[in-house]
């Protein structure tokens, strides 16, 4: 019996007078320990705002999804509070990655990431300029989300967190307005693009050495550790230099008139975005099919972009995507349903929209002579699809259930799959299941040459080019060129909207709608154009060669909503936090 | 050790001065009584000496009229006042916080065949767990196992076999019947139907089954109504002044109502065997053994298929009309070679069929049960306990030290094959009136690995151990003392977890009576809790009770009418770390998590867990209560009651009112939220129990009523609403919340006038419900949310047992009923509230049409989501009063002198059925399961014979 209590007491002390030990760290260790500062600034990674795949798209007029529980159906269905999970995460996620980049850029400059100083400067520079870039980030996303005129018609941003926070400090604090909130993201960036390189490329020899570290005893091996490809795919100068560009297009907006940011300053930082990469002439042939099998490949090199790439994701061998989007017979989910009104957006191959009577659509066979990205981006009925090439059957008559509202949660609603972003190679049949790369696009340069085009038509008109060598018509030529339309008659179309802003803003935001669809940039659009949000989404529900549209789904918004609401239970709690108007 | 040391220092010091202390005269060593002995914290106390708090069962006397499988919630409920079968008064018990003691050690209350057992004590008062510290704050249930007595060799043997009969059985409609709604919700949401005429026609007539599949999953062909259980034991006891032993050897089985594939040989078995053991070393020294081995043991089909589940919650979705799970290949055309030749390659034909499916659906339960192989689970207990009692009346007059020691080992794994199989899908088309198939797809491919997979692997380990000093006088005749000092700890290892659970403690309880008619107890529990900040670890939990037995005053001593007469009252306050479900939840303590990447290299991220918060302390039961107790008429009534109250404070929470919501995010799951001890609740009840037994002639009539009134109060919330009825302060703890309803929308046109767009649905048309816009703020959101009633989360508020015995000569009947009120509940998911793609239930008949818009019981339906109508409102609420006949035993005992001289010396025969009849407005709702195996009724033969 003493023998049994001296076992017990002396074998198994843990958790019983004192906890058994853990390795408990608080923010302080990043002072020690180079590799944890590191994996502070990786939660703000991690908290990153990019989806791999379209997801606010099927609240717009572009899709709908046959997923009857999806939180953005629910939404578009007149279903968007201030508790509105879905469009509150923004609130959460942003604000707590500002968070750990305060927490790190607090202590970056005592980090000890080398013992030789010339290496160690130039570890606290990459990082302080990752931090920044990503702090700018999570600023675009907040004020894309939240930033609003409030309850007292004032254009507001979001309160601006520069210092991290803890239990004790107080919260209650105001919103700053949209001017200031724009101000502190175009420093960030502005800081950012000088700590960063525009790429984080090797170099071959020391002459390379950028002239601020050539002075500090280093040579390009330690340069190379530090700012070379091995970090590929971190915030680059470029990446910041992007999301400036995307911030002042959002500020210039119509939503958000002064904000302090001129159209003409949108312009100015799309191009300097856009002359990194060689000015117009450096449009990716191909960028418009960038996720294409025949473009990825199984060319994954990781440490290179294809041109048209600014920021991505790892490559990631998988099925997912196709999975969730392939049509029932493909063993796919059919989730993202394209619309007709997105349908009828692609203009016929001569570039005049569908309906100009010049256009020569023709509507017993809708599909015909149109813009070749329609069947890039959409599955239509009859077209192919799948490894095998299978024709995809969307009708009421199908034999399978990929047609129409055949199976609910299975078939699509609207008459089309979703086309884009998926590859043909790959078959999710989990009997079959072919995998192939794919990776998640967060900036591409199509949308910056967008941004430009529709900032500098309203700055100095369709054909003006402020101090770039290039107008808005200069580029949106180019993008429908590259798209293949137009190409027989000169794109007349086009040469007639270039006579007015008016004219050609109306085909700037249709390209932009075209090239960016179901890329989770819609939503926001129509909300900063202060477009009409309540287009019902129609389909087509097509039995042999008769062709009936129907309405799918109503698009309840109301006016207010192009501001996003701030979460009901933030503005509960904290009096000087203040609501957007109508939520 | 040395640690230890330190900490068991105070209670040897204490013993020591306890030892030294009582220089008073003694006269008499205390007495011992005759009357029964009731098990309390460390130690046992007489029957009417109890001062409240705590509650027995005899289960060896009541198995001999009420012969039980399984201890449990529901066969122990109603036979005592202040258990209700879920908690004890009404605290919380959830989440494995009722502690069940197995002879002292911290065990499972369904490890322990009821027939191994001698008593169950309920602790039910906080005086009454005080020594059992932190852990035992929400109650304690005491077991005591049987033991040996000093006699002559007594052999029990006991066997019974019974039917499970299932109760009720889900209603789902018929293909025919679903395909018709189905049609009229699609229409309903502005679609065409999606199902022809011809299809329904075909369908219905039954005309080619397989081609126009309708699969009752609750057919006699797949579903049995009953199933066997069967238990047998053998008990030998016996002993000398010396030593005494008690052993039993427990075995049980029982089947399944399943029968598709390989669920038909489902099974549970479990085999155990127990041996206690007491021995007297010598005089002064006495010890005890107590071993038990347990071997548990199910077998069942395996279902590969998440989607699926098992086979009951495969019935609740699988729509009948979806696939035809089993195809004759004679329906194939014969030219269709490709297709003959595709399906008889498949490893899988039964009695000429092929296993069918379709691309959406390559699977179904059927298939799984059949061709996924099977697996069997695998849990083995070993318990071992031992005790010492040391008469330490040689060193000071009334001294004893004990010391108690457990250790047990439980382990579980599952072994398994897991197959892959084929399915095939038909292409179907009609010649002549003929239905065949005329090409055929194949989905899956056979695998059958051979491998057995062994999965789920667990075990944990339990040690127990407690030392104490027990102090017992007498002086004068008249001053009765008793004081102990206990050291007791215990702690739990669990495979997979770092930590363990633990509860040390040292108490020390002195009780004092003065001619046993005024009494006097006081306790004090020194708690330890290692999941504290270092300062802030231990704590007092003290306790005293009062006590006056007025039936030993002289003015009553000798009246008949009343026999036994004692009122007592007390006060604790108890600390616990019950609600600390993790250690270092004081500090904020950065973790590696979450992964982030960039184009070469990732590492894991590091954040906080929580906020810091060093002052985090225990939380506290404080509690006052009042009991009254007594038998009457020459012990022909006996009634005991009790009054309690007690607050729960300091309940853990991270306060999310003063931080905004970025304090926490999911992935990475970082928080800077630090936990605060802040939200209390109060419980308020009485309890009581009456008997009245009285012998007509040769008949014996006993009827008992037990009766347990619960409420719950939220006193304390972290919270803000715009709206006051919306706060949880002041409302029940078990409060349900959600919308009040004001029937269907009779008009489209009335549905079109009010905003209820924020539950989600798009459009709101006749037929959909209509909330209260509570607040008048012109929108129907989660602002009017209001509360509805009571959950009884912590078992029914108000809970009756009823029990009546009856004998006469060798027969006994005994029956029991248990009534439950005052709670209510949800009628959840798609058997009641059908959208969707969900199979429909007999429940969609009444729903919402033009044609029945008054006598509708379900909204219209719909193929979407159904948010509007399908919110928590009390449209769907139900009350769960309920009164149960929860069983009718009837005992035959042959006369004794049957067997005089004889190797049998009894013989005992019994028919019993347990849970008979609910009677209540909503039965048939409370006896539906739906999604699990059915409820049934349990009809039971068995006999007993002693050797």
């Amino acid at each position: 019996m003493a023998a049994g209590l001296l076992m017990v007491s002396t074998a198994s002390c843990d958790d019983l007078f004192d906890p058994a030990i853990e390795n408990i760290r608080d923010a302080n260790a990043m002072d020690t320990e180079a590799k944890y500062a590191d994996a502070i600034l990786g939660s703000a990674y991690i908290l990153m705002p990019y989806s791999s795949g379209p997801v606010n798209d099927v609240a717009t007029d572009d899709a709908v999804s046959n997923d009857l529980s999806n939180a953005w159906l629910t939404m578009a269905g007149g279903g968007w509070t201030s508790q509105t999970g879905v469009s509150t995460d923004n609130w959460r996620d942003r604000n707590a990655s500002i968070q750990f980049l305060n927490l790190f850029l607090e202590r970056v400059d005592n980090v000890p990431f080398s013992t030789t100083p010339g290496i160690n400067q130039m570890f606290v520079d990459r990082l302080k300029g990752e931090a920044l870039g990503l702090r700018a980030l999570n600023m675009y996303y907040l004020l894309q989300n939240y930033g609003g005129k409030g309850t007292s018609g004032e254009l507001l941003g979001v309160p601006i967190w520069q210092e991290s926070y803890d239990a004790t400090t107080d919260m209650n604090v105001a919103r700053n307005t949209f001017a200031e909130c724009m101000e502190a993201l175009l420093k960030d960036v502005n800081e950012a693009s000088q700590l960063l390189p525009t790429d984080f490329v090797d170099l071959s020899n020391n002459n390379q050495i950028p002239a601020k570290y050539a002075g500090l005893g280093v040579d390009f091996m330690d340069y190379n550790r530090v700012f070379g490809s091995t970090t590929w795919t971190r915030m680059s100068g470029r990446i910041a230099e992007a999301i400036g560009a995307q911030a002042s297009l959002l500020a210039a907006s119509p939503a958000f008139q002064g904000s302090g940011v001129e159209w003409s300053e949108a312009a100015d930082y799309a191009a300097r975005v856009i002359d990194r990469a060689g000015g117009l002439a450096g449009m990716a042939p191909d960028g418009h099919k960038w996720y294409t099998a025949e473009v990825i490949g199984n060319n994954t090199i990781s440490t290179a972009n294809h041109d048209e790439i600014i920021w991505r994701g790892g490559y990631e061998e998988n099925s997912s995507i196709e999975g969730d989007n392939f049509p029932p017979s493909l063993y796919g989910k059919g989730r993202v349903n394209p619309t007709q009104n997105l349908v009828d957006a692609f203009p016929a191959l001569n570039g005049y929209p569908i309906s100009d009577p010049r256009s020569g659509y023709d509507k017993n066979d809708p599909y015909s002579n149109r813009d070749p990205r329609l069947d890039l981006y959409i599955v239509t009925n009859g077209s192919t699809l799948g490894v095998n090439n299978a024709i995809v059957e969307t009708s009421t008559d199908a034999a399978s259930t990929d047609g129409i509202n055949k199976e609910s949660g299975r078939s699509t609603r609207t008459g089309y799959y979703l086309r884009k972003l998926l590859r043909n190679d790959v078959n999710p049949n989990s009997t079959n299941e072919v995998k192939k790369y794919h990776y998640t696009k967060r900036i591409r340069y199509t949308e910056i040459f967008l941004a430009y085009a529709e900032a500098a038509n309203e700055a100095w008109g369709p054909t003006g080019k402020g101090t770039h060598p290039y107008s808005a018509y200069d580029v949106i030529k180019a993008i429908r060129s590259r798209a293949g339309i137009g190409t027989a008659n000169g794109d007349a179309y086009l040469e007639e909207c270039k006579a007015s802003k008016e004219t050609m803003r109306t085909l700037i935001r249709n390209e932009r709608r075209l090239e960016l669809c179901f890329e989770n940039i819609r939503f926001w659009d129509l909300r900063r154009w202060q477009a009409d949000l309540k287009e019902t989404a129609r389909g087509a529900s097509i039995t042999g060669t008769s062709f009936n549209y129907i309405d799918v789904e109503p698009r309840n918004f109301a006016d207010y909503m192009i501001y996003g609401p701030l979460p009901y239970g933030d503005i509960l709690k904290f009096s000087n936090l203040e609501q957007n108007a109508g939520w | 050790m040395i640690s230890i040391y330190k900490k068991y220092l105070p209670a040897a010091m204490l013993a020591s001065m306890m030892a030294v202390a009582p220089a008073v005269t003694a006269q008499e060593e205390a007495d011992t009584t005759a009357t029964p002995m009731v098990q309390l914290a460390y130690r046992q106390v007489a029957a009417d000496e109890v001062l409240g708090g705590a509650e027995t069962i005899n289960i060896a006397d009541l198995m001999k009229k009420n012969y039980i499988n399984d201890l449990n919630g529901t066969t122990l409920k109603g036979y005592v006042p202040g258990y209700n079968g879920n908690s004890l008064w009404g605290s919380d018990a959830n989440d494995g916080r009722l502690l069940v003691l197995i002879d002292g050690v911290p065990r499972d209350m369904n490890n322990i065949p009821p027939i191994e057992v001698e008593s169950v004590t309920f602790l039910k008062g906080a005086q009454a767990v005080l020594l059992y510290g932190s852990r035992a704050a929400e109650g304690a249930v005491y077991i005591t196992t049987k033991r040996g007595h000093d006699g002559d060799l007594k052999i029990d043997a006991h066997a019974s076999t019974g039917w499970a009969v299932a109760k009720r059985l889900p209603e789902y409609l018929n293909s025919a019947s679903y395909m018709t709604l189905y049609n009229e919700a699609r229409v309903n949401d502005g679609l065409d139907p999606l199902y022809s005429a011809e299809d329904i026609y075909n369908t219905a007539s039954g005309v080619n089954p397989f081609r126009y599949p309708d699969v009752d999953m609750y057919s006699k062909d797949y579903v049995r109504r009953t199933f066997n259980r069967t238990d047998g034991d053998l008990e030998i006891s016996g002993g000398n002044q010396r030593a005494r032993f008690y052993t039993n050897i427990n075995y049980y089985r029982y089947g399944d109502y399943l029968k598709v594939g390989e669920s038909k040989n489902n099974y549970t078995d479990r085999f155990s065997v127990r041996g206690n053991v007491d021995v007297d070393i010598v005089d002064a020294v006495s010890a005890y053994v107590n071993a038990a081995a347990t071997f548990y043991g199910s077998h069942s089909a395996v279902c590969d298929n998440d989607k699926f589940g098992n086979y009951w919650s495969a019935a609740n979705t699988f729509r009948p009309n979806r696939v035809s799970p089993f195809i004759p290949i004679s329906m194939i055309n014969p030219g269709a070679l490709a297709a003959l030749e595709l399906v008889n390659n498949s490893s899988n034909l039964q009695n000429g069929m092929f296993p069918g499916g379709t691309i959406s659906d390559p699977n179904n339960i059927f298939s799984e049960y059949n061709f996924a192989g099977d697996s069997k689970f695998t849990s083995r207990q070993f318990q071992f306990d031992a005790g010492v009692n040391v008469d330490l009346a040689s060193v000071t007059k009334g001294l004893t030290f004990n010391a108690k020691f457990g250790i047990d080992y439980a382990t579980s794994y599952t072994t398994s094959y897991n197959n892959k199989y084929a399915t095939f899908v038909p292409v179907w088309q009609n010649f002549n009136g003929k239905d065949e198939i005329v090409s055929i797809s194949q989905e899956g491919k056979d695998e059958h690995s051979g491998v057995q997979n062994i999965s789920g692997s667990t075990s944990r380990q339990t040690i127990n151990f407690s030392a104490q000093f027990d102090y017992a006088r007498r002086w004068a005749d008249v001053h009765n003392f008793h004081a102990m000092v206990v050291a007791a700890g215990w702690q739990r290892t669990f495979s997979g977890e770092y930590h363990k659970t633990s509860s040390v403690n040292l108490g020390f309880e002195a009780d004092y009576n003065y001619d046993k008619r005024y009494y006097a107890e006081f306790g004090l529990t020194g708690v330890h809790s290692s999941r504290l900040a270092p300062g802030h670890r231990q704590g007092w939990s003290p306790s005293g009770t009062i006590g006056w037995r007025l039936s030993q005053e002289e003015w009553l001593k000798d009246s008949e009418a009343v026999n036994e007469l004692m009122i007592s009252a007390s006060a604790s306050k108890l600390k616990t770390d019950l609600y600390l479900t993790d250690y270092y939840m004081y500090s904020a303590n950065y973790t590696n998590g979450g992964w982030y990447s960039w184009a070469p290299g990732g590492q894991a991220a590091a954040y906080p867990k929580r906020g810091a918060n060093e002052n985090l302390t225990f939380i506290d039961r404080t509690e006052f209560s009042a009991n009254i107790r007594g038998d009457f008429f020459n012990n022909a009534l006996s009634l005991n009651a009790s009054f309690f109250t007690h607050k729960l404070s300091g309940l853990p929470i991270n306060n999310s009112t003063k931080f905004p919501t970025f304090f926490s995010t999911y992935y990475p799951a970082s928080s800077f939220v630090p936990w605060l001890n802040w939200d209390a609740n109060r419980r308020t009840g009485y309890d009581f129990g009456i008997t009245g037994r009285k012998q007509f002639g040769d008949v014996y009539l006993e009827l008992g009523v037990n009766a347990t009134y619960y409420k719950t109060k939220a006193t304390k919330r972290d919270e803000i609403h715009e709206d006051a009825y919306q706060n949880a302060v002041g409302k029940p703890v078990d409060a349900i919340w959600g919308y009040r309803c004001l029937g269907f929308f009779k008009t489209d046109e009335e549905a079109a006038s009010v905003d209820q767009s924020a539950l989600g649905s798009a459009e709101l048309k006749a037929g959909d419900l209509r909330y209260e816009d509570v607040n008048k703020d012109g929108v129907v959101d989660s602002k009017d949310r209001v509360y509805l009633g009571r959950g009884g989360w912590y078992g029914d508020p108000f809970t009756l047992g009823v029990n009546l015995t009856a004998k006469y000569k060798g027969f006994t009947l005994f029956v029991h009923c248990t009534g439950s009120y005052g709670a209510k509940s949800y009628k959840t998911g798609s058997y009641y509230r059908p959208a969707g793609e969900n199979k429909y239930s007999s429940y969609a008949l009444d729903r919402w049409t033009p044609a029945n818009a008054n006598s509708a019981t379900l909204p219209r339906l719909t193929t979407t989501n159904a948010n509007n109508n399908n919110r928590d409102s009390d449209f769907w609420l139900y009350s769960r009063d309920r009164f149960e006949i929860a069983k009718v035993q009837l005992t035959y005992d042959f006369p004794t002198h049957l067997f005089s001289g004889k190797v049998v010396k009894g013989i005992s025969l019994f028919l019993s059925g347990d849970d008979l009849v609910m009677f209540g407005k909503n039965r048939k709702i409370m006896e539906t399961t739906v999604g699990g195996s059915p409820q049934y009724r349990f009809y039971n033969f068995g006999a007993q014979v002693t050797f």
